[in-house]
């Protein structure tokens, strides 16, 4: 039986193995507390400085301004509460975003709204794209932040992060940006671009699940969310995750060192897959911007076949294919079309009847045409559905 | 020289565009200047949802239906005025399924009945399937576990669970069925709901949340709520 091919890297990545032997590393060798004056601390110490290096690099950043934390969705929240002041007394004001961010922001936002905080949420066009016109017109004189994915995980849309920062900075408001799928595939030099704070997460760049990190501009003060011994520069007490951080620092410098590369190799699988989806499954529509989108990101609508991605998902699966699809009937999980496809202008069914592909550091030329060479018969077993559509080669 | 050549690039060498320097990106407009809509820092490309895209052919009928959001508009559907369904119809009570089961219950019958004993289909099968034709004409692939099993009629009690068991444990395929009847609890009504009336209900569970109608043909009230069965199903 050929290997899997694991096609679902906005989910998660595997970790790379030169990220596993410097944690393995960490753990082994350097298992002091970072906050201890004995050498073994120091040592440890030493490790998580390096690694806050080597995140801080992925964004042209002083190390000083980056924060650890478990997650992107911490990163996210202590961005967005920390900015209000939540659980201080704060000031209710008024925030920005959109309707397509990740439920780390969403619902950050609606518990904000919850506090007083006021929040207008911006259309998107339908590609998910945001006008900064609209931005412009947002604004209020009590408006102190504003809150822009870098990259949407679901349609794989890239913002005009530079542009939308800029607008925000000439208001004299904050400008936050998830960059929780973008960061190590696409540029971002906070020195370029005018962004206050960024959220990361390791486990999207080939790094450990369990470790984010929050880009803080210098003179930027967040109210913290997690109190205790202080580590963080006060921001996010508990003893580090040393290698947790030690894997997200490599995992960061092997992405930044190969950046450019691998976006040129993933955008040619990208467009192999969809010059060969255009050849077997004419019916096949991409969602998402054509081209600001993630290097290695397909979100695919299937005419004929909406509402059948949960069939065709669970025949891949069983072929051997790994890709993502929206939620469907289930008592664990809201029934809920994807709201970013309903903020983009798709009415429920098709918000429901795509499938994601989303490629990674070990995908092969090989496994891409295997993909396209199983997903026509994947989609033809669909049986009367598929020959009413005219899947009939 | 063509005019595309004299756009400046950015100099990033992103690689987003597909080439590795912006240099190689601009030898290439020379002779392909529509590639510059690759570059993600200097286009300000807008495709039209309803035209061809990025080579992938389409046509008006595949192209999802625009709206508009307005400013300040909840992304939610759950935000959308009660006992109003996706498409806007009014329904008069929400279909909840009971706390102890996995997820809403339905009574189903194969388009094959012999399909239950060929298979066969035991309580606690993982179940995929499509409820075709009468009733209720939903388009989504349904997946199940197996509550009660009559082999004789091939009828199949399930509860509705989503597509993570069957991926985690194997699944029976049904291919078509007939959903015969729901049953289940209504905590939230805007109408009384008698016995031996038709309405229209909006399942809780529902993915496309879709009004739905059928006639009560059983009720318990309960304090927890009014326990139900609703058969002669249709969405809409």
């Amino acid at each position: 039986m050929p290997d899997r091919i694991y096609f679902d890297h906005s989910a998660t990545t595997p970790l790379d193995p030169r990220v596993a032997f410097a944690m393995n590393l960490a753990n082994i060798e350097a298992h002091g507390n970072p906050s201890s004056l004995h050498s073994e601390g120091r040592q440890a110490r030493d490790l998580v400085d390096r690694a806050r290096g080597q995140v801080a690099a992925l964004l042209g950043a002083p190390p000083a301004e980056i924060v650890f934390t478990a997650s992107g969705t911490e990163a996210d929240n202590l961005a967005l509460l920390g900015a209000f002041r939540i659980g201080s007394e704060h000031a209710p004001g008024h925030m920005i975003t959109t309707p397509i961010e990740h439920p780390a922001i969403i619902e950050t936002c609606r518990f904000l709204e919850q506090s007083g905080v006021q929040v207008t949420y911006l259309p998107v066009d339908e590609h998910g794209l945001v006008d900064p016109d609209t931005l412009l017109k947002a604004f209020r004189p009590n408006t102190r932040l504003v809150s822009i994915m870098a990259a949407n995980n679901v349609v794989g849309t890239l913002q005009p992060i530079a542009e939308l920062a800029r607008i925000a900075k000439e208001r004299g408001a904050l400008f936050q940006t998830d960059a929780v799928q973008s960061a190590g595939k696409v540029p971002l030099d906070v020195n370029r671009e005018p962004v206050d704070l960024v959220s990361m997460s390791a486990h999207k760049l080939h790094g450990p699940k369990g470790i984010g990190a929050l880009y803080i501009r210098s003179g930027v003060h967040l109210h913290p969310l997690v109190f205790g011994g202080g580590q963080e520069h006060g921001l996010r007490s508990a003893t580090e995750n040393v290698a947790g951080i030690v894997g997200f620092g490599t995992a960061a410098q092997l992405a930044a060192d190969n950046m450019t590369d691998e976006a040129v190799r993933l955008v040619q699988l990208r467009y192999r897959i969809l010059a060969g989806l255009q050849e077997v499954l004419p019916q096949a529509y991409l969602i998402g911007h054509p081209f600001k989108r993630l290097p290695g990101h397909l979100c695919l609508g299937f005419a004929g076949q909406e509402g059948e991605s949960i069939r065709l998902l669970l025949s891949l699966d069983e072929a051997g294919v790994a890709i993502s699809s929206g939620s469907a009937c289930s008592a664990h999980k809201a029934s809920e079309p994807s709201y970013v496809l309903l903020a983009m202008g798709f009415d429920p069914i098709r918000a429901r009847g795509t499938l994601r592909v989303t490629l990674g550091r070990f995908n092969t030329t090989e496994e891409v045409a295997r993909f396209l060479q199983i997903l026509p018969q994947a989609v033809n077993s669909l049986r009367p559905v598929a020959s009413y559509a005219g899947f009939t080669r | 020289m063509p005019e595309t050549t004299q756009v400046k690039l950015p100099g990033l060498d992103c690689g987003l565009c597909g080439f590795k320097h912006c240099e190689e990106l601009e030898r290439e407009l020379v002779l392909r200047p529509e590639l510059l809509k690759r570059c993600i820092q200097v286009s300000d490309d807008r495709v039209s949802a309803s035209a061809s895209v990025s080579g992938i052919s389409g046509n008006a009928s595949t192209a999802p239906p625009l709206a508009n959001p307005a400013v300040g508009t909840r992304p939610r559907p759950n935000k959308l005025p009660p006992f109003v369904d996706t498409l806007g119809r009014d329904f008069d009570f929400y279909l909840e399924h009971f706390p102890e089961d996995p997820g809403p219950r339905e009574i189903i019958i194969p388009h094959n009945p012999m399909i239950t004993r060929e298979l066969p289909v035991k309580k606690g099968d993982i179940l995929i399937g499509r409820p075709l034709g009468m009733s209720c004409g939903c388009p989504i692939t349904h997946c199940g576990i197996a509550m009660e099993v009559d082999q004789r009629t091939g009828v199949i009690v399930w509860c509705v669970t989503g597509p993570l068991a069957p991926r985690a444990q194997g699944f029976k395929d049904l291919g078509y069925y007939i959903a015969e009847g729901y049953e289940g609890l209504i905590t939230e009504t805007k109408s009384e709901v008698k016995i031996g009336c038709r309405y229209y209900f909006q399942p809780r569970m529902c993915m496309l949340q879709w009004r739905h109608s059928g006639l009560v043909n059983f009720m318990n009230r309960t304090p927890s709520g009014i326990q139900v069965r609703v058969e002669g199903l249709w969405i809409g």
